[in-house]
C-alpha cells in the first residue's frame, strides 16, 4: 500500500504556492514602482516649494537689495523652525545678518547665481537631510535656504510600512488559498489513489461511489472506471478460460474413465490407463493451480490469518511415518505462533510438495529437515535434505515448469512441484530462494509476518 | 423411509456421467432420478424428499453450487454431492464453503463415487452419532476421553490416529477411500503425490490387530479401506494396501 501523501508534498500545493508567489511578486513590484513615483513626486513638490520661496526672496532683493532680503529672511526665520527649513544670510565677513541657524553648515559650497531654483545642494542640518540652495550674492553675501526632507522621508517610510503589511497579508492569504486548493485537489486525487490501491490489492470490482462531476476530475474518474471495467472483464475471461479448459477436458476424460470401468478382463491394462488419466488430470490441475496462484499474486482477497506453525506441523506429521518407513531421519523444528495471511490449502500443498520432493529424492540414511522460525519481519520456512541435491546446471531454472534432471527421468513426476511452490509463495508475497549448500538440497522461503490475530 | 429405498436426484447434462451416477446409486440400493438442466434440478429438488442430490456444475442454466442455497431455502433436507469438472482444490473448497456436503471431481473413479454416496446415505439415515462410547466388536472407542480399547486392553493412539479411527467408526463396515480420509481427517483438499495416508492407516491397523489378534481394518483392493472389527478374517487381507 502506498503511504498517504502528506499535504506539504503535494503537487497541488506546490503549484498553488508557485502561482501565489508569482502574484505576490507582481503586486510587490507594482507597489515598488508606485513607491518610486511617489518618492520623486514628493521630491518635486519640495523643489517647487523651494522655488516659490526663492522667487519671493528675489522680489525683496530686487526692490531693496540686501536690507530687503534680510528683513524677508528674518520674517521667514521667526515663523519657521530650523527642523523645517534652514535660512542664513551672512555678510562678507561671515557675520550672520538673518536666519535661524548660527553658522554656515560644514562642507556646503555656494554655487549658482542669485535666486534660480537650480542647482540645488544637499545640506546637513538638525533634522537630518535638507535640500536647497547655497549662493553667494553680489558683494560677497552668502545665502543659504534649504527645506528639510523630513516630510518626504516620513511619508515614504509610512508608504514602505503599508507596502510591507500589504505584502505580508497577501502572502498569508496566498498560503491559505494554496492550502485550501491543495486540500480540495488532494482529496479528489486521493480518492483515485485509494481506489488504485484497492484495485492493486486485488479488489478488481472496487469503484468510486456517487455520481461523477462534470469537470476534469470527473472525466479522470470516468476514464479510471472504464479502465477498471476492462481489466475486470479480461480477468473474468481468463478465469472462464481455465474453467472451460477444465470442463472441456475433464468431461471427455470422465467418459473414457467410466467406459474403461465397464470393460471386463485385462485388469492390469485398465489400471494402467486409469493411472495415465489420473496423471493427465494432475498435470493440468497443477498448471491451472500455478497460473491461478500467479494471477492472484500479491492480492489480499481470499487470504485469511493462518497459524502456519500448526499447519506445517500437521503436514510434517502426515509425512513423518512415511519418511521413517523409508529409513530417513526426519526432523521438524517449528516455532509456535508463526501466523501468516494465507490460503490454508495452498500453504499445506506447498509444504507437502517440498516434503514429497525431499522424500522422493533421498535414500535411506539421509536427513530431511523442516524448520519454521520467526525472524525480524518475516517467518522463515526451510526444507533441507542430504540427498543428491540439485544438478548445478538446473539451478537457474529450478522453478520453471517442466524442469527435470536427466538422472530423474525414471522417477515419477512432471517437474511442476517447484513451479507450484514458487507460484504459491508469490501468491502470499513470499519468494523462495535456493541457497548454495555443500550437500543436498535446501530451499528457504521468507513469509510476510502477521501479528497474532 | 425405512421400507422404501432412498431416492437420489442426479442433475447432470453429460449422459455418460449421468449413467455412471445412476448405476452407482442403484448398486447402493437407492432409486436414482436424472434431470439434465439446472432449472429442472431445482424444481425436482423442491418437489420431492430426496436423501441425496447430486449436482453438476456448468449445467445448462446455471452452476450447481448456486443451487445449494436455493434447495436449502426451499426446505429440502437432502445432502448435496457436487460432481464437477471444476475439480481443483480451490473449486472443492469453494463448493464446500458454499454448503456442499461433499465434492467429487471428474473424472471420478466409480469406487470413489460409491464410497462418497454411501457415506452421504449413511449420514442421512443415522443422523447424529452422539454416543460417547462406540462399540464395534471388540473395539471400544470413547469419544470424549479420546481413548481406544480392544477387549480390556488400552491401545495408545496419537491424536491423528484417534481422528482416523473415529472417522472409520462413523463409516464402519463401508469402504472409505484415501481421498476421503485425507479430506475428512487431515482437512487437505489436494492429492499428495505419494500415498502418505497408507502409512498412517498401516500403523493404526498394526496396533489394533496386535491387540485384537485379527483383522480390524481391511483393504478393499484399489478402492480403499473397510473398518469392520466384526468381520471374520479373510485370506484376501494381506495387510497391505493395493
Amino acid at each position: 500500500m502506498r503511504p498517504r501523501l502528506p499535504l506539504l508534498g503535494s503537487a497541488a500545493l506546490r503549484v498553488t504556492l508557485g502561482v501565489a508567489a508569482g502574484i505576490i511578486l507582481l503586486s510587490v513590484g507594482a507597489m515598488a514602482v508606485q513607491y518610486r513615483i511617489t518618492a520623486s513626486a514628493l521630491e518635486d513638490r519640495q523643489g517647487e516649494l523651494m522655488a516659490a520661496e526663492l522667487a519671493g526672496f528675489a522680489q525683496f532683493y530686487e526692490q531693496r537689495r540686501i536690507p530687503g532680503l534680510r528683513e524677508a529672511i528674518e520674517a521667514r526665520a521667526t515663523v519657521t523652525g530650523p527642523d523645517e527649513a534652514l535660512y542664513l544670510l551672512q555678510d562678507r565677513n561671515g557675520q550672520r545678518l538673518a536666519g535661524n541657524i548660527a553658522s554656515w553648515p560644514e562642507g556646503v559650497v555656494p554655487s549658482g547665481s542669485l535666486f534660480a531654483a537650480a542647482p540645488m545642494v544637499e545640506v546637513p542640518g538638525p533634522a537630518g537631510a535638507y535640500r536647497g540652495v547655497a549662493r553667494e550674492l553680489p558683494g560677497g553675501f552668502p545665502l543659504l535656504a534649504a527645506r528639510a526632507m523630513t516630510p518626504v522621508t516620513e511619508t515614504l517610510r509610512e508608504l514602505r510600512g503599508t507596502i510591507l503589511r500589504v505584502a505580508a497579508g497577501l502572502s498569508a492569504l496566498a498560503l491559505l488559498a494554496g492550502w485550501l486548493v491543495a486540500r480540495a485537489v488532494v482529496g479528489r486525487i486521493g480518492r483515485l489513489n485509494a481506489l488504485a490501491d484497492r484495485v492493486a490489492g486485488g479488489e478488481l470490482s472496487a469503484r468510486l461511489p456517487g455520481p461523477r462531476t462534470r469537470d476534469e476530475f470527473g472525466a479522470l474518474e470516468t476514464h479510471f472506471h472504464a479502465m477498471l471495467d476492462r481489466i475486470e472483464a479480461l480477468n473474468r475471461a481468463t478465469h472462464r478460460l481455465s474453467d472451460t479448459i477444465a470442463h472441456e477436458l475433464r468431461t471427455p476424460l470422465n467418459r473414457i474413465r467410466q467406459r474403461l470401468g465397464r470393460i471386463e478382463g485385462q485388469a492390469d491394462e485398465i489400471a494402467a490407463l486409469q493411472a495415465e488419466i489420473a496423471g493427465t488430470v494432475r498435470i493440468f490441475d497443477s498448471l491451472l493451480d500455478i497460473s491461478s496462484a500467479e494471477a492472484a499474486s500479491g492480492q489480499r482477497p481470499g487470504l485469511v490469518p493462518v497459524d502456519f506453525s500448526t499447519l506445517a506441523a500437521e503436514v510434517f506429521d502426515l509425512y513423518a511415518p512415511l519418511a521413517e518407513d523409508r529409513g530417513l531421519q526426519a526432523a521438524a523444528r517449528i516455532a509456535p505462533d508463526c501466523w501468516v495471511l494465507g490460503e490454508r490449502n495452498l500453504l499445506a500443498q506447498l509444504v507437502s510438495n517440498l516434503l514429497d520432493n525431499a522424500i522422493k529424492f533421498t535414500a535411506p540414511g539421509d536427513r530431511v529437515e523442516l524448520t519454521l522460525a520467526p525472524e525480524a519481519d518475516r517467518h522463515l520456512l526451510v526444507v533441507s535434505d542430504t540427498g543428491p541435491g540439485l544438478p548445478e546446471e538446473l539451478r537457474g531454472e529450478a522453478f520453471d515448469r517442466f524442469t527435470r534432471a536427466d538422472r530423474d527421468r525414471d522417477r515419477q513426476g512432471h517437474g511442476l512441484g517447484l513451479a507450484l511452490v514458487q507460484a504459491i509463495a508469490a501468491r502470499h508475497g513470499a519468494r523462495p530462494t535456493l541457497p548454495p549448500v555443500r550437500r543436498g538440497f535446501r530451499i528457504e522461503i521468507a513469509w510476510p509476518k502477521l501479528s497474532r490475530p | 423411509m425405512t421400507d422404501q429405498p432412498p431416492r437420489i436426484l442426479i442433475v447432470e447434462d453429460d449422459a455418460e456421467a449421468a449413467e455412471a451416477l445412476a448405476a452407482a446409486a442403484r448398486e447402493l440400493g437407492a432409486q436414482p432420478e436424472v434431470v439434465t438442466t439446472y432449472d429442472a434440478g431445482l424444481i425436482a429438488a423442491a418437489g420431492t424428499d430426496y436423501a441425496v442430490v447430486v449436482f453438476d456444475r456448468m449445467l445448462p442454466g446455471g452452476d450447481g453450487i448456486d443451487a445449494i442455497a436455493r434447495i436449502r431455502a426451499a426446505g429440502s433436507t437432502a445432502l448435496v454431492l457436487v460432481v464437477s469438472a471444476l475439480g481443483r482444490a480451490a473449486n472443492k473448497i469453494e463448493g464446500l464453503e458454499k454448503g456442499a456436503d461433499d465434492y467429487l471431481a471428474k473424472p471420478f473413479d466409480p469406487d470413489e463415487l460409491r464410497a462418497r454416496l454411501r457415506a452421504l446415505l449413511r449420514r442421512q439415515a443415522m443422523q447424529v452419532l452422539d454416543n460417547d462410547m462406540v462399540v464395534l466388536g471388540p473395539v471400544q472407542i470413547r469419544m470424549k476421553a479420546r481413548t481406544v480399547h480392544v477387549g480390556n486392553q488400552h491401545v495408545p493412539v496419537s491424536p491423528k490416529e484417534f481422528e482416523l479411527i473415529a472417522y472409520f467408526a462413523r463409516n464402519a463396515g463401508e469402504t472409505v477411500t484415501r481421498t476421503q480420509l485425507l479430506e475428512n481427517v487431515w482437512n487437505l483438499h489436494f492429492d499428495p503425490q505419494t500415498n502418505v495416508v497408507d502409512v498412517h492407516v498401516g500403523r493404526l491397523r498394526r496396533k489394533l490387530e496386535q491387540a485384537a489378534g485379527r483383522g480390524v481394518i481391511h483393504t478393499d483392493r484399489g478402492a480403499g479401506y473397510v473398518f469392520d472389527p466384526q468381520r471374520a478374517p479373510q485370506p484376501a487381507d494381506d495387510g497391505d494396501a493395493g
